[in-house]
């Protein structure tokens, strides 16, 4: 199994990436107020936009165009999520 | 000859698009910032068009519903039998106060428990003569399936209070197909009640199983019976596409850059696979329709 290199150099990076991912998923799904829900997708999105800053801070490689990049994946990930016609917003 | 070289060309064109290679600077070219920012646009421009179809010509994309009252009443008595409750006999003259309330809510254009001229749910009761002790409601709309619907309403404590409450003894179902505000769309209304001068023998002795529930109710302003795409399918189904086609394209750029040690001034590919995977996860899961 290829488990790539950066994973490797950071797995602790990479695991606390992960638990987030995994509990917002499980508190968006068990809760039915919209707000909430709101808050826990600002609250992942956030993190994520966070982590990947400290992320390639600490690989030295923090350049604007990579911060674009990020800034797109995430305005891509909440276009598809906030204009779902069965989102609970 | 000409056929090689159309091969040629859209292996070129598929690789460069889809395949880290140096020509396209070990980068899938669909990963790049203006690739993202067209699959943005060419969302948001699809959803207008689907959305527009909608408004101007509902009956191109219209909605296409596979709820009835008679699976709303299975579904709901279910949850009550789950429970250890009495299940709730059908009424014809609460389905006829259900129906007159949906009809209200196409008539007067609004999605609401009262009305905007101040009918109440009681109203609707009293029009049709139901002499109750005790009375509820339950709206919901933009469902596809049953499941999907009573699901939604057992996750809401106040819909889920009517629909296990011990007071109520009897129900009446209206599915109801129309548009409002602009947009074709089936609403279900849940009428509870008590009669005011039942005995709990009379009710007891109707038989719930030999009843058949009228099947769905079509407002006038449906044109046909015809089975219609639904406009949130093809919405669904063009997110689903883009988001898989995304997934994958990042999947293959991943494992190639890590099986060739490939190192790119780029962002972690790991991550934004968990990020959208995350996203697609909530769209999975997200509930259909809403309630009220």
């Amino acid at each position: 199994m290829i488990i790539p290199k950066e994973i490797k150099q950071k797995p602790v990076e990479y695991v606390l990436l992960s638990l987030i991912f995994i509990i917002g998923f499980f508190l968006y799904i068990f809760t039915n107020n919209s707000q909430s829900r709101i808050w826990i997708v600002s609250g992942v999105t956030f993190f994520y936009f966070g982590w990947s800053l400290y992320h390639h801070y600490k690989r030295g490689d923090l350049h604007t165009s990579i911060i674009i990049e990020y800034l797109l994946i995430i305005l891509f990930g909440l276009v598809f999520l906030l204009f779902d016609p069965f989102a609970i917003f | 000859m000409k056929i090689i070289y159309t091969d040629s060309v859209l292996k070129k064109f598929l690789t460069h698009y889809f395949i880290p290679q140096p020509k396209n600077n070990h980068r899938a070219t669909v990963l790049k910032p203006n690739c993202l920012l067209f699959l943005l646009v060419l969302y948001l421009l699809s959803q207008s068009i689907i959305k527009s179809f909608t408004i101007a010509k509902p009956g191109i994309l219209g909605y296409s519903s596979e709820i009835t009252a008679q699976k709303v009443l299975d579904q709901t008595n279910i949850e009550r039998i789950k429970l250890g409750l009495e299940p709730l006999v059908y009424s014809s003259v609460l389905s006829e106060s259900a129906k007159e309330k949906a009809d209200d809510m196409f008539i007067n254009n609004y999605w609401a428990h009262n009305s905007p001229q101040g009918k109440t749910p009681w109203t609707f009761f009293d029009a049709v003569g139901y002499k109750y002790s005790t009375a509820g409601e339950n709206l919901a709309k933009d469902f596809y399936n049953t499941d999907s619907l009573v699901k939604a309403w057992m996750n809401s404590p106040t819909h889920k209070e009517n629909i296990i409450n011990t007071k109520y003894k009897e129900i009446g179902i209206a599915v109801v197909n129309g548009t409002l505000g602009d947009i074709k769309t089936t609403l279900v209304v849940q009428h509870f009640g008590t009669p005011l001068m039942a005995t709990a023998q009379e009710i007891i002795s109707q038989k719930t199983d030999d009843i058949v529930v009228p099947t769905t109710q079509t407002n006038v302003l449906s044109e046909s019976d015809e089975k219609l795409i639904s406009p949130l399918t093809l919405s669904k189904i063009f997110s689903s596409v883009i988001f898989i086609v995304l997934m994958i394209v990042l999947f293959i750029d991943g494992f190639i850059t890590v099986k060739n040690n490939i190192y790119r001034l780029t962002g972690s590919t790991v991550g934004h696979i968990g990020f959208l995977f995350f996203i697609f996860l909530l769209m999975i899961f997200n509930q259909q329709g809403s309630i009220f």
